[in-house]
Parts: structure tokens; sequence; C-alpha cells
């Protein structure tokens, strides 16, 4: 039992983790949560499904596709929605970003449908579903198995891009000091524009998996995980992506372990519980730095 | 009697060493200058006095009631109640607020008047709103801003923005006020009436810390001056003695100017 | 227009509105949707002290609504509490909510206080479904009593035969009660805008680091700002609770959240008359989509789409609402006026 509990929530984690980043490093560069983050993680599922229903495309070429359709609206979103407001005071932002948040769910809600979808079971391979392998009472499903994995290999890329490349430590630079950045030369809206495109993208496997795992799409689906890998960011410290990754992953088993032990009934009241703790307690994260307004 | 005692006063910002073992005083109703070329620490240095930063080690000794008492640690608005206000180096109005509301806010630390008090207007709440009003007003005339009480800040010119910054910190009623940088942007003759007008403050019996770039300005009002760079007090004493420093000129000009 | 027209047809309106429940041909619906409306203009009211005065995001405002109602409701049912003892109480409750979530947080920056709401007001409706024993859960609470005058201790007192007592039943009376709420909130927060408490909140939006350097203490001044507001989504929890005489959580979801700030934005963040005109607006607006949504085959939450867009069009183009509250705002204060006229006159 308590194998299992923690084997199924590694597994969330690890979504929650893909999620997270997004939220961390779009509030790294521009100091907005960017609520319609987790929509972006609704339309993958619902645009992956579409792909394989309407065109039959293989999975793995879904995922591609998906992963560059979510990029290419994340970075709409930032274009079209927060870039003229950059000048404004944040509530005006923070608005803006709910409002949007709110449009694309209703959106997707005219396109698809309100009603819960299955993920299309015959576009994936076979053994997913089979076990892989047994640690204790513990089941390991090759599901979850390629979840851990893709989730690892996303995680160790992005790690890499953001420390190793010229775009990375842009973006390291500009989180921060922005007119510092700029002054050095730095394309500001250029790396933010790169920044939400990494974001999308991640939250569009995270999408992907988080269908395929629970065999269901719907609408409201980013909201609910949407605000919970927001507390995995604070958790981990908001604005550090080692820390998205860790809040992610302690969040996750928090959350199946409570679930399990405590009482189901309070599953997603585990993860708002433990992020109003957090944001009172140690506001500043598990890695982050201190965010008490400076005054 | 001074009405301030800077102590050894350290602040850092993690490595970095913004005020290092800063000492000096300021006598009541005297107008200091502080000076220093950029980065100096001289801002910080008025964000450690009012309150807004806490600097991480030495004293701050404030005269309260007669007596100096230590007063590192106390929030902003803890400080403006003590007799210390400020203006900012970029002007921080309330600018959607017209200037007498400007001027309003400032009187909020010396009134009294709460939710209940509003809610149900209450005889000593409609007598304080009229005092503020009554006080407000003079202090918009003393800056002569009363021409412009019901526009809204953000549309004043920048001198007259300046000028209501000083009006709204007039008015929390303090024993020590610290400009920063007031003549900034500002025109000649605009300059001369800021000068004026920090003589009639020093008249009112309120002491100054002036920070300023404006070399003439500082030396025509300022009798004691104290220079900082890099956060190290390099000099103090009166401006022709500062004027005649080879540490404060080398300082400005870079090493060499002073044995040319 | 002609100010003084203006004025005219602005009270004509108000007495229209005032009458109507009077006539035989007032409907029904038409009176539901009104004192719907005042539910509405009175959460938007009281939510616009956090986003328009103090310049913070709420997410969670529906979180004390929803504790103003279950109060109210489990108060009546298990207690048999007249609605004016309750009033005060669930504003009560919901205040001091507001300290209990507001002090610790409101210390941080804004974005963590929006999503510490939205959070809170999660667990809110986790609650009201989850404790069952106490709430009946997604059963809800049926059997609230309706709003009931009772003077009849005092008019048997005065003649045997007196009976001082109404049990309110149908819209009509339910509508003047609300038009009464409306008009309190109304004037508690015009003399809240126009006074020391007003003005400190107006200081914190603009500039908090001024703010504090006025000698306002940020900290105590956002916390009293919002147990205000929440004390004043409580009572509008209370007047729902015994108008709909049955609550359930689903009625305190985000979803309510998000219409109430919708509504804040539209009318003007900062001018909570125009929330009045933002709710009425928006709540009609949602009864006409009502109807027309399904015709086209489609859910009506969808109409949600349209208050998103709504409020990333304001945001972008008047983020103060169309009728900016800027420096207006103590036209009425005869302080002023007679320092306008000294001034003219000089």
């Amino acid at each position: 039992m308590f194998e299992q509990q923690l084997i199924n929530g590694l597994t969330l984690g690890m979504i929650y983790a893909l999620i997270a980043v997004g939220y961390t490093m779009v509030y790294g560069v521009i100091q907005l949560i960017n609520f319609a983050h987790g929509e972006i993680f609704m339309l993958s599922a619902f645009l992956a499904v579409t792909f394989i229903t309407v065109f039959g495309l293989p999975i793995y070429v879904v995922i591609v596709l998906t992963m560059g359709c979510c990029a290419l609206i994340g970075v709409m979103l930032d274009i079209f929605a927060y870039r003229p407001l950059r000048q404004s005071p944040r509530l005006a932002a923070l608005i803006t970003a709910i409002g949007m948040s709110i449009f694309l769910q209703n959106l997707a809600m005219i396109i698809w449908g309100s009603r819960p979808k299955p993920f299309v079971q015959d576009a994936l391979p076979a053994f997913l579903r089979t076990t892989a392998l047994t640690v204790g009472d513990a089941n390991i499903s090759w599901l979850q198995m390629s979840i851990f994995g893709t989730a690892s290999m996303l995680m160790i890329a992005l790690f890499l891009i953001i420390n190793k490349t010229r775009v990375g430590t842009a973006m390291r630079a500009l989180s921060q000091n922005r007119t510092g950045a700029a002054l050095m030369g730095i394309n500001v809206n250029r790396v933010i524009s790169f920044t939400f495109a990494l974001g999308s993208a991640m939250g569009a496997v995270a999408g992907i998996m988080v269908a395929i795992y629970y065999n269901t799409l719907y609408p409201t689906m980013g909201y609910v995980a949407g605000v919970k890998a927001f507390a995995a960011a604070v958790l981990g410290g908001i604005g550090s992506v080692p820390g998205a990754m860790i809040g992610g992953i302690v969040l996750g088993i928090a959350e199946a372990l409570g679930a399990g032990y405590i009482s189901s009934l309070y599953r997603d009241g585990i993860a708002y519980a433990v992020m109003i703790a957090v944001i009172i307690f140690r506001p500043s994260g598990i890695l982050g730095k201190s965010t008490v307004e400076k005054v | 009697m001074n009405i301030l005692d800077i102590d050894s006063l350290t602040m850092r910002f993690g490595g970095l060493l913004a005020l290092a073992d800063v000492s000096f005083h300021v006598a009541r109703g005297e107008i200091l200058g502080l000076i220093g070329p950029n980065g100096a620490g001289k801002s910080t240095m008025f964000n450690c006095i009012s309150g807004v930063l806490r600097p991480t080690e030495g004293d701050m000794l404030f005269e309260k009631d007669g007596k100096l008492m230590r007063i590192n640690g106390y929030k902003p608005e803890k400080m403006t109640h003590f007799g210390v206000a400020r203006t900012f180096q970029n002007v921080r109005l309330f600018s959607a607020l017209t200037v007498l509301d400007n001027v309003r806010i400032g009187r909020h630390c010396r009134t009294k008047a709460n939710f209940f008090g509003a809610v149900l207007r209450t005889r000593s709440q409609k007598e304080e709103e009229q005092r503020i009003v009554d006080e407000s007003m003079n202090w918009l005339k003393f800056v002569d801003l009363e021409k412009f009480v019901f526009n809204t800040a953000g549309s004043l010119s920048y001198g007259f923005q300046r000028k209501l910054e000083i009006a709204r910190s007039l008015a929390t009623e303090p024993r020590l006020l610290l400009l920063d940088e007031p003549a900034a942007g500002m025109n000649p003759k605009e300059t001369k009436s800021l000068i004026d007008l920090i003589h009639k403050i020093s008249d009112l019996g309120v002491t100054v810390i002036l920070i300023e770039h404006d070399m003439k300005l500082v030396m025509s009002i300022c009798r004691r001056l104290v220079v900082l760079d890099h956060g190290i007090k390099i000099a103090e004493g009166g401006p022709r003695e500062i004027r005649a420093n080879p540490k404060v000129i080398e300082a400005y000009l870079g090493r060499g100017a002073a044995d040319a | 227009m002609n100010p003084n027209l203006k004025t005219t047809l602005k009270y004509l309106l108000l007495a229209a509105v005032f009458v109507y429940p009077l006539f035989s041909f007032a409907n029904e619906y038409v009176l539901h949707v009104m004192v719907l409306i005042m539910i509405y203009m009175v959460l938007a009211m009281g939510l616009n002290i956090i986003p328009g005065f103090c310049g913070l995001l709420d997410l969670g405002y529906v979180g004390f609504y929803g504790i103003g109602a279950y109060t109210a409701g489990l108060l009546t049912i298990h207690f048999g509490l007249s609605f004016w003892v309750i009033v005060p109480l669930a504003a009560l409750n919901g205040a001091i909510w507001g300290v209990l979530l507001g002090a610790p947080t409101l210390r941080l920056t804004g974005d963590y206080f929006a999503i510490v709401t939205f959070g809170f007001s999660e667990l809110v409706v986790l609650f009201l479904t989850n404790e069952i024993w106490l709430t009946r859960g997604p059963l809800g609470l049926p059997g609230i009593d309706p709003v009931i005058i009772d003077f009849s201790w005092l008019s048997t007192l005065i003649h045997p035969q007196w009976d001082w007592y109404w049990e309110f039943i149908g819209p009509q009376p339910y509508f003047y009660l609300g038009l009464f709420l409306v008009a309190l909130v109304y004037v508690i927060m015009g003399r809240m805008e126009d006074s020391r408490l007003g003005r400190a909140w107006f200081a914190i939006r603009e500039d908090s680091i001024a703010a504090s350097s006025c000698g306002v203490n940020l900290l105590t001044y956002k916390v009293i700002g919002f147990a205000i507001s929440a004390a004043i989504g409580a009572v509008a929890g209370a007047f729902l609770a015994r108008w709909t005489m049955f609550l359930s959580p689903d009625m305190f979801k985000f979803w309510e959240s998000f219409l109430i700030l919708c509504m804040v934005v539209l009318g003007g963040l900062g001018n909570f008359k125009g929330s009045l005109v933002g709710a009425a607006i928006l709540i009609a607006l949602g009864e006409v989509l009502r109807i027309i949504l399904p015709a086209l085959n489609l859910p009506t939450e969808t109409r949600f789409l349209a208050y998103g867009m709504i409020m990333v069009l304001m945001m972008r183009f008047k983020p103060m609402g169309f009728f900016p509250a800027i420096a207006t705002q103590s036209r009425k204060n005869p302080i002023l006026i007679k320092l306008k006229k000294d001034l003219g006159s000089s």
C-alpha cells in the first residue's frame, strides 16, 4: 500500500514538476503568475487527441507537434495579452492572466464540449498498461516508467538549456535585472517569448501525460492541475527551476500519501493547504529567494 | 544637542558593502549636506534612517523627548511617527490622487479617525477632517501650490511634484527632514525657489539633511557637509574645507586631479 | 448632458425601480433577477475594496460569501436566530476569517496574496462539500427560514389583538430588503472612501513605499481592508441564505469569484459606484446568455468566454473602467465644497 502510494505520488509529482517549471520560469523573467499556463496544459491534451483522431498521426509525432503548437500558443499569449501591459501596474497583468485563463478554458468548452472524454487508447502501444517491475507490494507500469523517463529527460534538457546556452544565460540575466539585461544588449522581448515557449512546451508534455495516465480529458482539467503546479512552484521557491522540480515531486507524494492515509475527500485540499502553509511560513520556498515585499 | 547620531553604521547587501562604519552627527536645527559621487551610499543612508532598510551593524540614535533613542529596526511608519520624514530620489507621489489628497495622506500619522469614525461620521471625525484640510492647505500655501489643490498630482510639472512631495513630508510634522536630491531635474528658477523653501523649512525649526549633486546649491545652504564615497565617510566639515579637501576632489574627479 | 438633467434622470430611474414591484404587472422573474443583481452589487462593492482601493488581487472573494451564507443558514436552522441578529454575526465571522487569512499573507507580494485567496476559497468549498455532519455536503442545506420581521412582543404589549409579525414571502419584500442592503453598503463605501481610512488605502495602492513613509502601517490597513471586504461578502451571503432558503457548496465555486471580479473591473477598479453598473450589466447579460447559449447548442458556462474577454480588453484599453473615479471621489464632501468656494472667491 505505502509503496504503491509513493510510486503513484512520484508519477504525479513528475507531472506537476513539468507544469511548475512553466510557472516558475515565467515568474522569473516577468514576475507574473501566468494563470493561463494551466489552460495551455489542458489545450495540449485536447490538441493531442484531435491530432490523433482527425489526422491519424502516430503518438510520438503528436507529442512533438503538440509541444510546438503549445509553445506557439504560449508565445502568442504573451505577445497579445501580457506584452502590452509590461509597464502597467501588476494588478492589471494579473487580472489579464486570469481573464485569459477563463477565456481559453471556455474556448475549449465550445470547441470540444464540456463533458470528459477518454484518451484515444488505440493510439498508444499496448505494453504501456502492463507492469514493468514490482517493488515490494507496488507495481510500476510501463506507463509510469515512461512518464518518469520522459519527465527526467525533459528536466535535464531544460537544465542544460538554462545553464549552458546563450538564451538560457539571457533568461537568467533577465530574472536578475531586466533593465540591466536590456542595457547589455539582450533582446528582452525575444527572451521572454522563448521562456513562454519553453514553459508551454513542458506543460504540453504534462498535459498529454495526464490525459493518458488518467485516461480522461476535460476543459477544466487545467484549472486544478494549474493551481497545484503553482503550489509546487511556490513550495520549491518561485523563480527557481530546480525548486519547481523538487516542489512538484514533494507535492505529488504529499498528495498521494495524504489521500491514502488522511482523507481522499480532501485530495485537492492538500495541495492548497500545503501552498498556503508554505506561503505563510516560508514564502521563499525550499530553494527560492525571499519574496517579502521590499519597502 | 544632537537630533541624530549615526554611530559606526554598516549596511551590507549580500557581498556588497553599501555603508562601511560611517559615523556622524546632526545638530538640532542645522542643514547638513550629505554628498558624494553616485553609488556612494547616500540614499542607502537615508533608507536606513527612515526605516526602509535595517542596517547590518552600528547604531542610529534619534532624539526623542530630550533623550537619544536607538532607532535601528523601526519600520518607516514608526520613524515617521517619531518625527523623521523624507522625500525620494525619484519622486514618489500618489499620482492618481489630487494634490490635496497627497498632503492629507501626509497627515495620516498625526490623526486618529478609524473605520467607525468614518462610517458613523462622528463629531470628532468631522472636526478632524476639517483640521486635516486646513493644515494641508497651510502646507500647500507654504510651498506655493495652493493653485493646484484639486489637480491630480501626476499632472503637475516635475518641479511642482518635488515641492508637493516636500509639502507631503512636512505635513507629517517632522523634526528631521531628509531631502533626497530635491533639485534634480529643476531649472535654475525652480532651484532658486527651492533654496528659499529649504531656508523657510529650516526657519520652522526642522532639521534638514540634504542629499544633492548641485554643488552650488549645497555649498550655499549647508554650513556643514558629510562626504561619502563607496560607503565610507571620507570627509566632514564646512563648505570651504570640503572644497579644499584632496580626498573629496579625488573622489569626484578621480585620482591625480588633487595633485594637479 | 446637462448635469441637472442627468441627476433628475438618475433619480427618476431610481424611483421607477423603487416602485416597480408595487405594480400588478411586475414580473416575478424580473424581480428575482433584480434581487440577484442587488446581491451582486453588494458583493462587487465589497470586493472593490481589495483590488480597487488597495490594489491587490483577491481571487477568493466567494469564500467569504460562502462563509456568510452557511453561517446564516446554520444559525437559522439550529438556533432559529433572527435575520437581524444573524447579519452582524455573519459579518463578524467573515471579518474574523479575513483577518486570519490576511494577517499572515498580506505581508507578501500581491501575487502570493492572490493565489492564497484562491486556495482559501477552494478549501472553503471542499469543507462545505465534505463536512457532511455540519453542512450536509453536496446535498445542500434546505429548509432555511425566510426573513421574518417580528415585533409581536411589542404589539401585544400595546394592544393584545395586534400582531406585528411579517414573514417574507415572494420577491417583493426581498426586493426592498435588498435595496436597503445595497443602500447601506453604498453609504458605508462612500464614507470609507472619503476618510482617513480610504486615503490610506489609496496611498497603499498608488505607492506603498511612499505610503509607509507617510506613516501608514501597510499591513494593518491592508488587513482592515480585507476584513471589511470579507464582512460585506458575508453579509451578502447571509441575505442569500435567507432569500433562497437553500444552500449548496456549488453556489460558491471559483466562477463566482471571477464573475464578481469581472463586475468590479467593468465598473472600474476603485470606483464602487461603477461596481453597481458592472453588477447590473453582467447579471442581466448572464440571464440573456442563459437563453441564447442553449439555443446555439452551447453549454451555459461558456458565457464566461465573454467575461474573460471583457477583463482582458478592459485591462488593455480601459484599466480604470468606463467611469474612472480618480480624484473625483470627494465631490460631495462639504469641507471640500467649501474649500473650493473659498479658493474660487479669493
